[in-house]
């Protein structure tokens, strides 16, 4: 164990909660709506369903051998150098594809709504700076701080539900099922792909958890509440936007938000709606790096994740700026490769562990 | 100019942060990790200033995971 650190049931369960809704907050509704249409809120559904399946893979994955990370079971399954290049080439994938395009998302949504005279270069290196930050100070620091900001978003999150319900068109969810169940396959996939299966990094911090058995609800408690928070929204962008208004908006969430006018003197509150996913950014990305930080020098032997993170941050701000030339290849990319890769280490490299697990007994 | 400059003292000072206690401590490996890690940021960071060609990483992750991307794409269709 490189730190001693202890986290509660509760902390765990509410670290969950944001890295699902994560940086999905932003990208779930049009991705679901592209594939789904008008059915987009069926495969969320569905989505979640199947992602307390695949919660209880992690947790039997992470309890192969109790107290142990991820990277210390792929060692011990699969023998000293296979482990370590299954997990290096995980944490490497991970970083390029999972961390830098997070990173990514913040820079954009940033410049596209909020503040499109500032160079994006700026806005990364301010962002990844909380990160380095939070990284450094540790996964005990960073369940507290979770526990006091999930209420903020907790009420952000209750503003924006109430204050759009009362535009909803019913009629835009049908005609339902209008183009049978395949599209709606696809839209499950797409949703677990971007909302549950980087969940694999979260074994990393899974062995500091204070019981073994409270661990494995709170991930799955966790985990049931974000895919909620998700399919509120995806729900919410079908009813108020329509599903042309969620498939075409870049950031559905954000166009939502805009919609909120109460009376006709409170409009205009989107800004303040969107702190909620700066905090679940900021959650996702933190335990990104953590996660990766902390298999780096566990891969390598060292004594300490800290001396790495700062030089991570450093690399994850060029990463961000380089890896989606442009949106038309970022769409293309998070559907097309994106789906495979996350598929291969979130669900078939788990399979395959517990597979050799219960072979060797 | 001044953006290298820049980029030049943030390695430096990440240096100050974090080098002496590893010196201290006799940590070898960690320096050598920690060394080469802010090597490869301060070199990405200056070649992306002078915009010189950064090789995209994902693109190599496309090409790798083309077939299975056919392949599951194919049934979905």
């Amino acid at each position: 164990m490189l730190e001693n650190a202890r986290i509660s049931a509760w902390q765990f369960a509410v670290l969950v909660t944001l890295f699902t809704i994560g940086s999905s907050i932003l990208v779930v509704p049009a991705s679901l709506s592209a594939f789904a249409y008008q059915d987009a809120w069926i495969a969320a559904l569905i989505g979640v369903g199947t992602s307390l399946l695949l919660v209880w893979l992690y947790c039997a994955v992470g309890n192969i051998s109790p107290g142990k990370s991820l990277i210390e079971i792929n060692e011990k399954l699969l023998g000293k150098w296979a482990g370590k290049t299954v997990s290096f080439l995980l944490i490497l994938s991970l970083f390029f594809a999972g961390a830098a395009s997070a990173l990514y998302y913040v820079g954009f949504f940033l410049t596209t709504h909020v503040m499109p005279q500032t160079p994006v270069h700026a806005l990364n290196i301010l962002f990844v700076a909380v990160i380095v930050m939070g990284t450094r100070l540790g996964i005990e620091t960073l369940a507290r701080s979770a526990e006091i900001l999930f209420p903020f978003f907790a009420v952000l999150f209750g503003v924006m539900f109430f204050s759009t319900v009362p535009q909803i068109h019913l009629d835009y969810l049908q005609p339902v099922l209008e183009k049978g169940a395949k599209p709606i396959a696809t839209a499950v996939i797409s949703y677990l792909s971007f909302a549950i299966l980087p969940d694999i990094i979260l074994l990393m911090i899974f062995p500091y958890v204070h019981q073994d058995s409270a661990a494995r609800k709170a991930f799955l408690f966790g985990n049931f509440i974000g895919g909620l928070v998700l399919t509120i929204i995806v729900t919410l962008s079908l009813l108020v936007l329509g599903p042309e208004g969620t498939t075409t908006h870049l950031f559905p969430s954000y166009a939502l938000a805009q919609k909120i006018k109460i009376g006709d003197f409170l409009q205009r509150v989107e800004v303040i709606v969107a702190i909620m996913w700066f905090i679940t950014f900021f959650f996702r990305l933190t335990i990104y790096l953590y996660g990766i930080a902390l298999a780096a020098a566990q891969i390598f032997e060292l004594k300490h994740y800290r001396p790495l993170v700062l030089p991570l941050g450093m690399i994850l701000v060029v990463l961000s700026l380089v890896i989606f030339p442009n949106v038309a290849y970022e769409k293309n990319w998070d559907t097309k490769t994106w789906i495979p890769y996350i598929l291969s280490v979130g669900l078939f490299l788990p399979l395959f562990l517990l597979g050799i697990a219960k072979f060797r007994k | 100019m001044w953006t290298i400059f820049g980029i030049l003292a943030a390695a430096i000072a990440i240096g100050f942060i974090e080098v002496p206690s590893l010196w201290k401590n006799g940590q070898k490996r960690e320096l050598w990790a920690f060394s080469f890690l802010l090597l490869t940021g301060t070199v990405l960071s200056i070649a992306k200033t002078l915009q010189i060609h950064i090789p995209n990483p994902l693109d190599w992750m496309a090409v790798i995971y083309k077939p299975f991307s056919d392949f599951l794409f194919g049934i979905l269709k």
